[in-house]
């Protein structure tokens, strides 16, 4: 178990979501980063899908209850375990008692704490990750507050430390400025509802993320973005990663926890492959948007499970390495 | 299907480990050839190898890569000389496919020099940074 | 909102499509989108099938390589569905219009033309359907408004609205089962459980059940 010490902001339990209960108005959850929560699981043995920690505002500081793996991937952090700093994207074990202390976040939005065997908080409806709007999932469906114990399941053996190369290194986009996030979008529905000077806005136009961007969705500021004439469409489903445009003209990118629909018209949506970029965003950052084909998105995820896969197998192949000796 | 680094690692350790010192392979449009080094300094810059009797413990890798003295999302090194650093801490990094494997130091002191160059090749057991001990 | 006169399908990424039903808002379309919705989730690579307001969404469990045979399937689909009649249960929800967490009934009132108490009993006098879930757990998208009552939504969302509202959003009303961010405008609320994760079926309501309001206060 590890238990809570301090937290700022609203760190919660996540694992990769909960896909298959839209009908009952139940969106995904789940990471916001999913790339950095399954590298996290992978460095430990986990299976992917094991939940972990989000945490999007430091300080941050729990005790390990025991003897246990763990890992810290996502956002860039000034990490201190048992009074020694630890690299960014690492895995390590704790003895009983021992603290984590995560000071400062000079790159990224979110860090996630993954642990050996993951942490165990009921599955419900699927998934452990926190539903917020529902109040259920993770730790009590709330975000963590000081004095939890979560409960973690059985951890594996020794292990001993390794590091990954960032996603954000390897997976690295063409022309992104170290300030700037490009994402690559797929145009939906009301594109066409759009002239084509306003479309170009859209394309050219380097957004601003304002301060009111959480798990619901990144509120962008720029120029407005209106349609031909006010779209008002009947409530259909959407999905984390549609960029709606509400009549101010104001893009709104749906995450994790945004509602299962809505009617404000689409422009676009951010692939799949990408959708992790967002998450990393940080507020006052700016972010931009690249079209892309429906296959080329397809394409993106394919080099994405290359990634994942790429990633086990080295994991794999150092534990053996290391087991020879 | 290229021949990754990992895999380079790999035939490298079988080396080192069946006392072999040469591979050569070879397929449609690539070749490989391993040669396994003997002598543990020879990826060390010899400007800096300074024959040292006294009591200095030497930081080596444990797994063949690349040496990163940063990582890559720091400006500053891991450790510079002249710098007190403790026991079990991380010196350098051995870059192996996309993952980071630490150098550690066996025993608390001062750092004397990191011999080996950033980016260079390293193998098992080969001298990355001589420590002097506090005695 | 205009009334579409063919069927429209666009994509969400690489996780979803929706398929858009060409005619009017109204209970026999909505019949044709469940009896499609049942048999697209029964199609190999679909998660989940999702009704929406006369639409369908269909989630992936693996993209498909090509689109035409999804798209074609689902037009073959519409055109051949027949009305699915869903007789569900009759549920009566006190309610309490206007005040604090109604604080849109005024402006709504304003909007349209008409007086407080004429929102209220023309919001009160149909007998709902429930015609999809969605947005947030146990949320009902209900038909059978009166458009007198119609208001397009806001032009900013609100970041949180209070749990049990009833609102209006465009030509559509429905009541919110738990509190959070809204584009549509609050006229009243009421306290019922509408979603529980430990029932066996987690929503308290499914499409097909019908909704009556009583009226239980109007706060002016």
């Amino acid at each position: 178990m590890i238990e809570i010490l301090s937290v700022t902001g609203p760190a919660s339990v996540q694992d990769l979501g909960r896909f298959d209960q839209y009908r009952f108005g139940v969106g995904t959850s789940g990471a916001m980063d999913d790339v950095a929560l399954r590298a996290g699981n992978i460095l430990l043995g986990n299976d992917e899908n094991a939940a972990g920690i989000e945490i999007p505002m430091l300080p941050f500081k729990l005790r390990f209850g025991r003897d246990m793996a763990f890992a810290l991937t996502g956002a860039d952090v000034e990490a201190e375990i048992a009074g020694r700093v630890i690299p960014p994207w690492w895995r390590s074990h704790v003895g009983t008692g021992d603290i984590l202390t995560v000071k400062t976040m000079p790159r990224g939005a979110r860090l996630y704490l993954t642990v050996g065997g993951g942490i165990d908080v009921p599955m419900v409806l699927g998934s452990r990750s926190t539903q917020f709007r529902g109040e259920f999932g993770g730790w009590h469906g709330r975000p963590l507050q000081p004095g939890d114990v979560l409960p973690c399941a059985a951890s594996s053996a020794t292990i001993g430390e390794l590091g990954i190369e960032p996603a954000g290194t390897t997976l690295a986009r063409p022309n992104a400025a170290a300030d700037e996030t490009i994402v690559r979008v797929v145009i939906a529905g009301e594109y066409d509802g759009f002239d084509a000077a306003t479309q170009t806005l859209f394309w050219s136009s380097s957004w601003k993320i304002t301060p009111q961007s959480n798990r619901y969705g990144y509120r962008l500021q720029g120029p407005a973005v209106k349609p031909k004439a006010p779209i008002e469409k009947r409530s259909h489903g959407i999905v984390p990663g549609v960029i709606q445009i509400p009549p101010n003209g104001q893009p709104i990118i749906q995450m994790r926890d945004a509602q299962t629909s809505g009617g404000y018209p689409k422009i676009a949506t951010v692939i799949r492959a990408d959708l992790w970029r967002v998450g990393q965003a940080r507020l006052g950052g700016k972010l931009r948007f690249e079209q892309t084909a429906y296959t080329d998105a397809l394409a993106a995820e394919a080099e994405m499970s290359a990634y994942l896969e790429r990633l086990r197998t080295n994991v794999r192949l150092v534990e053996e390495t290391r087991t020879c000796r | 299907m290229p021949i990754e680094l990992t895999d380079i690692a790999r035939l490298a350790q079988i080396l080192e480990r069946s006392g072999v010192d040469t591979i050569e392979i070879e397929e449609p449009g690539q070749s490989l050839k391993l040669v396994v080094d003997t002598d543990p300094r020879m990826a060390a810059s010899p400007t800096l190898i300074v024959p040292d009797a006294d009591h200095s413990v030497i930081a080596k890798a444990d797994i063949a890569g690349h040496f990163l003295a940063a990582h890559p999302w720091r400006d500053q090194p891991f450790v510079v000389p002249g710098q007190r650093i403790e026991a079990g801490e991380i010196v350098g990094l051995v870059k192996i496919g996309l993952l980071y494997s630490p150098i550690v130091a066996p025993a608390a002191g001062t750092v004397d020099a990191v011999i080996v160059e950033p980016g260079a090749t390293v193998g098992y057991a080969t001298p990355i940074v001589r420590i002097r001990p506090i005695n | 909102m205009t009334t579409p006169d063919r069927s429209r399908i666009s994509l969400l990424g690489t996780s979803a499509l929706l398929f858009e039903a060409p005619g009017a808002f109204d209970l026999p379309h909505q019949r044709r989108i469940w009896s499609l919705a049942a048999i697209a989730s029964k199609w190999p690579d679909i998660r989940e099938a999702i009704p929406g307001i006369t639409n369908l969404m269909l989630t992936f469990e693996t993209p498909p390589r090509e689109l035409d045979t999804l798209i074609a399937a689902l037009n073959d689909g519409w055109d051949a569905a027949e009305g699915l009649a869903i007789g569900g249960r009759e549920i009566r929800l006190p309610v309490t219009y206007g005040g604090e967490i109604g604080s849109s009934l005024q402006s709504v009132a304003d909007h349209c033309g008409l007086s407080v108490d004429d929102v209220v009993s023309i919001h009160a006098a149909p007998l709902y359907t429930v015609f999809a879930l969605g947005s947030h757990p146990g949320y009902c998208y209900l038909g059978g408004m009166d458009p007198r009552i119609t208001m397009p939504r806001r032009q900013t969302p609100l970041q949180r609205s209070a749990g049990g509202s009833v609102s209006i959003g465009g030509s559509q009303t429905g009541v919110s089962a738990s509190p959070g961010p809204s584009g549509w405008h609050a006229i009243g609320h009421t306290s019922w459980t509408f979603f529980d994760p430990s029932w066996p079926t987690p929503a308290a309501l499914a499409p097909g059940d019908t909704i009556r309001f009583e009226i239980e206060r109007v706060i002016r």
